[in-house]
């Protein structure tokens, strides 16, 4: 059943990758070194630990709604509100991508190449146009509202709330969802289904016990995929959210603009520490969800 | 063929259904895809405790007749009823039939144990209960040791194996499997097969077998099902089978057959290749055309004088037990099995004793499958569909 890939030999492979090699290299380490060692120095490069405690010492006065003023963590409240706008957008395209990309894997072949020509569509547009787009569709008067009040219904605040942000990030990264996940889904072998229900599984059960384990590293590749750019995107907050959530890849570009390249590497970098931490973390949990049997 | 089906067949069913009761029936079923017909009318009797093998090429229908009983396919006409009650519109997950598939299914996100144990666990089977029961089913497929291993590091034996406990260990009325030992080979399949009839044995579970393998099919079944474009041809014991076959197709399918055109100008004399032969068969009406077949190991060689039909060796193949060889007999290509040794040239008579020949009416088989003028082992290999890779 199991066909041995054959191997190359040591030297030979070696020679195969070497371009890779030294693309990931130029491209992927060395950007990625300038990163932590900008962090971890200041303007005259000298080692220091300043720009990490900044991220988590710094304060400013927030006002609430109702007028009263408090002092936060400036880089902890923009960081959590990042988070979490990312979280739930990643939410939303697990839920909606994965009954889309399960549909589309047991749909018949031209169905699947339809609803996959559907899906991609939108990512030939650039980003910037399809955010423009959702503006004037969100607008306080624009196209919904028009419609809304077309049929004599109140005019929906949306432009400017989190839920524009949210819908922006949804919209943009939902391809990103429903790919791994078709994939993997459109690979799984039938008869493990089969086999599922001939063994007393219902629907439900099917589901459950073997799709959903199964799809996991797809779900992970897709949640990956969604939540990592969500939570460093800028520019759909500033353009629906009408710059009003401060998002951590806001305060990157700003720290950039305003030439503090240290501190802006020094967010760029806590930031990728801990996605990495609650990646690792993410996959250890649904790797004991597979494994574990019940 | 009817006469000869009432003779041969119905004693053969009439001696099952008295000693065991019907498991599952099959009620004139019909199938198509696309409009094209897949299973047409068809009707079977399964009995408890029984082996019985769907025997056929592919696309006869075999493995959709056995995804409708496992309920993965449902006949356009018909009805399917197991131990008495329609089963049709009942989903797998609540017929009490299990399956072994053909690439075994199992589940490579879960090791031995846990493929073993998901029956019981869909059923909320007590923990220890199932430790218990995974590990004595483990060790009737003679797996024990390996429960933590992962399904994806065993070898194609012990694969099928898992899938067998997999499937017993809900103690189904019937087993299905679907051409289970196809991936296989030729000496692990051996193996296996004895195993498979000491399981269904000891376990009293009826076993109902896909196969496109005759010789696996003579060797494990107790009752074949011999099936050709959605039709059934004969059902019979292996013996049966091979020693009466109803037909043209049936004759060349199981084992090797000189297949031969004749007329019955009289009970118990049959008239081919230009000689007369005595035969046990009768109730012919005079002078009917008929196929006569004839198994390549019941012809005696003899010299070339005594023999009732005389021709040339065109042929030999040294097959280790015997020897395999082609003669032409008035233009016909005969196979002969003999120990005997012959040379390619040689003008050889045969002579064939009335048990020898067995007589069989015209079916629109007749005349498909010819002589031996082309054959080779090597031919017969490659046109094996399925057979070992």
């Amino acid at each position: 059943m199991q066909k041995k890939e054959p191997r190359l030999n040591g030297g030979r492979a070696g020679a195969l990758l070497a371009p890779y090699s030294l693309w990931s290299l130029i491209f992927i380490l060395v950007p990625l070194v300038f990163v932590a060692y900008y962090a971890f120095t200041d303007e005259s490069f000298r080692f220091t630990t300043e720009n990490i405690t900044r991220f988590f010492t710094a304060t400013s006065n927030l006002k609430a709604d109702d007028g009263t003023v408090s002092e936060v963590r400036t880089y902890l409240v923009i960081f959590s509100r990042s988070f979490k706008l990312a979280l739930i957008s990643t939410l939303i395209c697990l839920v909606l991508g994965y009954p889309m990309a399960y549909i589309m894997a047991r749909a018949k072949v031209r169905t699947q190449k339809t609803m996959m020509t559907l899906v991609m569509i939108p990512m030939w547009m650039n980003f910037l146009i399809r955010t423009y787009a959702w503006m004037t569709i969100l607008q306080d008067t624009g196209i919904l509202n028009n419609f809304l009040t077309g049929l004599g219904l109140p005019v929906v605040r949306i432009i400017g709330t989190e839920t524009a942000v949210v819908i922006g990030m949804v919209y943009d990264f939902f391809p990103y969802m429903i790919l791994p996940i078709y994939s993997i889904m459109a690979k799984m072998d039938v008869k493990l289904l089969e086999a599922a229900r001939d063994l007393g599984c219902n629907g439900f059960g099917v589901l459950k016990r073997v799709i959903f384990p199964l799809s996991l590293p797809g779900v992970i590749s897709g949640v990956t995929m969604v939540l990592i750019p969500s939570i460093s995107t800028f520019y759909i907050s500033q353009k629906l959210g009408n710059g009003k959530f401060f998002l951590i890849g806001d305060a990157i570009e700003g720290q950039y603009i305003a030439n503090n390249l240290h501190f802006a590497a020094a967010i760029a970098f806590i930031m990728m520490v801990i996605l990495l931490v609650f990646m690792g973390v993410f996959r250890y949990l649904t790797s004991k969800v597979v494994s574990g049997g019940e | 063929m009817l006469l000869a089906y009432c003779f041969f067949i119905l004693p053969a069913q009439a001696e099952r259904g008295a000693i065991m009761e019907k498991i599952i029936e099959l009620k004139n079923i019909s199938k198509s895809f696309d409009g094209e017909t897949v299973l047409d009318h068809i009707s079977l009797d399964i009995y408890d405790n029984e082996f019985i093998t769907l025997l056929g090429p592919s696309g006869c229908g075999k493995t959709t007749l056995l995804r409708m009983i496992g309920g993965f396919a449902n006949p356009d006409e018909g009805d399917i009823l197991f131990m008495g009650e329609r089963l049709n519109d009942t989903p797998p997950h609540k017929r009490n039939v299990n399956t072994v598939f053909q690439k075994y299914a199992l589940f490579p996100h879960l090791n031995v144990f846990e493929n073993v144990a998901f029956p019981l666990r869909e059923r909320g089977v007590k923990k220890a209960e199932i430790k218990e029961q995974v590990m004595k089913m483990l060790s009737l497929v003679m797996l024990e040791g390996f429960a933590e291993r992962s399904v994806t590091s065993l070898s194609g034996g012990q694969q099928q194996r898992v899938a067998i406990a997999r499937a017993l260990i809900n103690h189904p009325k019937v087993l299905l499997l679907d051409e289970p030992l196809g991936a296989l080979d030729l000496k692990l399949r051996k193996d296996m097969q004895q195993e498979l009839k000491k399981i269904q044995k000891s376990t009293g579970i009826t076993f109902v077998f896909v196969t496109h393998d005759q010789e696996e099919a003579l060797s494990m079944s107790d009752t074949i099902v011999v099936l050709s474009e959605g039709r059934i041809q004969q059902i019979g014991t292996p013996t049966d089978i091979y020693n009466e076959p109803v037909n043209a197709f049936v004759a060349d399918f199981i084992g090797e057959s000189n297949i031969l055109d004749g007329v019955m100008p009289e009970n118990f004399k049959a008239r081919f290749s230009g000689h007369t032969f005595s035969c046990l068969d009768k109730d012919f009406a005079p002078g009917e055309p008929v196929d006569v077949v004839v198994r390549p190991e019941d012809v005696d060689i003899v010299p070339k004088d005594e023999g009732m039909l005389s021709g040339v060796v065109t042929q030999v193949t040294f097959m280790g037990v015997h020897n395999e060889i082609i003669v032409d007999i008035g233009g016909f290509k005969w196979m002969i099995q003999t120990t005997e040794s012959v040379n390619v040239g040689e003008h050889i008579g045969i002579s064939l004793d009335p048990d020898a020949i067995h007589i069989m009416k015209k079916s629109k088989y007749s005349g498909v499958f010819g002589d031996y003028s082309s054959y080779s082992n090597e031919l017969d290999e490659l046109s094996d569909p399925g057979g070992e890779e």
